[in-house]
């Protein structure tokens, strides 16, 4: 316990350099103003900056993302509340009482008020962060092959399962994809080729970084030019300052909603946009002002906003420690990590056990940060709102191209971007979530390896599958969330979405 | 592009992911076991995608057979406009990625994609000839800029080769 402080102490003192903090505020700052372009998500700000930061220390590089990371979520509340478009997906809970406020010229008493929320809620997720994620990791040593087989297992059917709850089955099926997708290349065991065609550039397999930037970038600059044109709500937006009586007043909305957030965070692959639907319907269900939900209720944003921030530092949490994202921008956030020669995984607290406490000294800079900008620069992000998205876009696509060049170098992973723009644009299109495919890419290695290595340490017995403690219980919950998403209970989850948007 | 949201489109995928998945798991069946090495069977490369290729095509046969029952609700009409869009972006961004860029430079690539791209979905029949020149010189300004930027900030900051 003692030596935890000690690391967090030296964590603050190697990060409060004015280096870290310029590159702190710069990065969140970018974050807001990528979070709130509409077309423009976190996943794809991190997996863009991940291009930019690579000559940059680890540290750096990795402090840069975590503010874009930040920073994104909270900016695209400002698109929700003034748009009625969420920035990134997981402002969509905050446009149905944000966009009405907006309407009603309370524009800036929402921002102000989900700003505050915003900060609030990860201040909660990052507590959780610097308790949780020490335990979860030395709980996590005990972890076999056997235990890592359903981990993946486990994080496939529920991340399926979460994202798309009107329609699991598509879920999974996005989900056995990504699986497939990381089987192309050499296996991790014997090296051997598969599924590469004679050709040598698959067999180095597919990286995840293009194939996020197409399904996250190009997928979102073909969705965003074939949608309407979108008009800012209100001229007249009010002071943009929370008050602290109203904050009072929600106090029980943003302490559940951060605890919310944060679990749903933590869930492998389940991020942000379930965390603010969840604590969006629990704020729903036990508040006394049930019927103002959907119609400009300040408690539904306060809810949606704290709960979507919050499950950032909850998905932080699994991919420090056992190497499986809790959301995709924490996905991407992983794959910069081991670029940058960071392990995450169960060791990370016997290895580099100052890292995660510099990740939690991250995450409180920027979002103070985020704060800070929220409150002061909300006349000058609305100008970042009127950019014709017809000048932002193509920009954009050129950054898609050569970001993932600029890592390799190698023309291949332009043609992966592409190959995964179009196919993440067509199973959106189809209301298949992206969330699941880019779990199994990562997951996929995880899966091979400790499946092939667990049956080769019990030659070929099934049991040790069943009968260790910690598989019993992943096998159990994993069952059980099969059985859950059969027709009766998915009936209830479509019953909980109908009750978030408020029927 | 809501049609594609139809029980058609499912039937079509799922038929898609089941043959996918039979492919992927026939070869799997096929794939060297490399007995050679003498290694143990239960770490073949092709165990794993096998059973994954299995599952997604149970997977995609589950969506087949759902699909056919009935559809529910009226299918919504085809939007020409977007659709349009979304084939001039799709168009001109594969053209740029896949034919411009590798055999241009790219920065000059880049600016005449921006370029055509900005002015193509700027268009609108409707604006004033003035208004029309003002977006003409706003897209040469900015595939400019975001051509020789990008270029710049790539090449000297981070010592990218360019393709």
């Amino acid at each position: 316990m003692f030596d935890s402080f000690v690391h967090l102490g030296n964590a603050f003192l190697s990060l409060a350099t004015p280096t870290s903090l310029f590159y702190v505020a710069a990065a969140t700052f970018f974050g807001i103003v990528i979070g709130a372009l509409p077309g423009l998500t976190a996943t794809m700000g991190i997996a863009l900056l991940t291009t930019l930061t690579y000559k940059l220390p680890a540290e750096q590089a990795i402090l840069v993302l975590i503010g874009c990371y930040v920073g994104a979520i909270y900016g695209g509340s400002r698109t929700a509340i003034l748009l009625n478009i969420p920035g990134t997906p997981a402002n969509a809970a905050t446009t149905l009482d944000g966009f009405p406020l907006a309407r009603a010229g309370r524009g800036g008493e929402a921002m102000g008020l989900a700003t505050a929320s915003s900060t609030l809620g990860t201040f909660v997720g990052v507590f959780a962060l610097a308790v949780v994620a020490p335990m979860l990791a030395e709980f996590a040593l005990g972890f076999g092959s056997y235990e890592y087989f359903w981990l993946a297992i486990f994080g496939i059917i529920i991340a399926g399962q979460m994202t798309a709850f009107n329609d699991p089955l598509k879920g999974w099926i996005a989900g056995v994809l990504g699986l497939l997708v990381a089987m192309v290349g050499q296996d991790g065991i014997h090296a051997h080729a598969r599924f590469t065609f004679g050709s040598t550039e698959l067999a180095g397999g597919i990286a995840l970084i293009p194939a996020l930037v197409g399904a996250f970038g190009f997928a979102e600059v073909l969705t965003v030019l074939s949608e309407k044109k979108a008009e800012i709500a209100s001229r007249t937006i009010g002071k943009v300052r929370p008050s602290l009586s109203q904050l009072w007043k929600y106090k029980r909305t943003i302490g559940r909603s951060g605890l919310i957030g944060t679990g749903v965070g933590i869930v492998p692959g389940v991020g942000e946009d379930i965390g603010a639907w969840v604590s969006y319907a629990a704020a729903r269900r036990s508040s006394p002002e049930k019927e103002e939900f959907g119609k400009g209720s300040l408690e539904g944003l306060v809810a949606a906003e704290t709960g979507n921030n919050a499950a950032i530092p909850g998905a932080l949490i699994p991919a420090l420690t056992l190497a499986v994202p809790g959301s995709a921008p924490a996905a991407v956030l992983l794959a910069a990590m081991f670029l940058h020669g960071i392990r995450p995984g169960p060791t990370i607290m016997l290895e580099q056990p100052q890292f995660v406490f510099g990740v939690v000294w991250m995450v409180v800079f920027a979002t103070v940060a985020m704060g800070v900008f929220g409150l002061l620069l909300a006349r000058p992000l609305l100008l970042v709102l009127r950019i014709p998205r017809e000048r932002l876009m193509p920009v954009v696509f050129v950054l898609c191209v050569i970001g993932p060049y600029a890592i390799t170098q190698r023309l291949f992973d332009v043609w992966v971007m592409l190959a995964f723009g179009v196919l993440g644009f067509l199973l959106r299109k189809m209301n298949y979530p992206m969330a699941p495919l880019v779990l199994g890419i990562i997951l996929g290695d995880l899966l091979d390896k400790n499946l092939r290595r667990a049956l080769l340490l019990s030659d070929g017995d099934f049991s040790p599958f069943f009968t260790r403690p910690v598989s019993m219980i992943l096998c159990g919950i994993t069952v059980f969330m099969l059985l859950v998403a059969l027709a009766p209970v998915r009936r209830s989850a479509g019953r909980l979405v109908s009750m978030a948007f408020g029927r | 592009m809501s049609s594609l949201n139809s029980t058609r489109a499912d039937l079509v995928t799922g038929v898609v992911f089941l043959c996918l998945g039979l492919a992927a798991f026939i070869g799997s069946v096929r794939m060297d076991r490399l007995s050679e090495r003498g290694i143990d069977p239960w770490t073949a490369p092709g165990v794993v995608p096998g059973l994954l290729g299995a599952v997604l095509a149970l997977l995609g046969l589950t969506l087949a057979l759902r699909s056919l029952k009935p559809a529910e609700g009226e299918k919504a009409p085809t939007d020409w406009t977007k659709l349009r869009r979304l084939a001039t972006t799709l168009g001109l961004c594969l053209g740029y990625a896949l034919l411009l860029v590798g055999n241009l430079p790219f920065w000059l690539a880049s600016m005449i994609f921006v370029f055509v791209f900005t002015t193509l979905l700027e268009h609108d029949p409707a604006d004033t000839p003035r208004r029309r020149y003002r977006k003409l010189a706003m897209a040469a300004i900015l595939a400019a800029a975001s051509g020789i930027g990008i270029h710049l900030l790539f090449q000297e900051l981070f010592l990218v080769r360019m393709p």
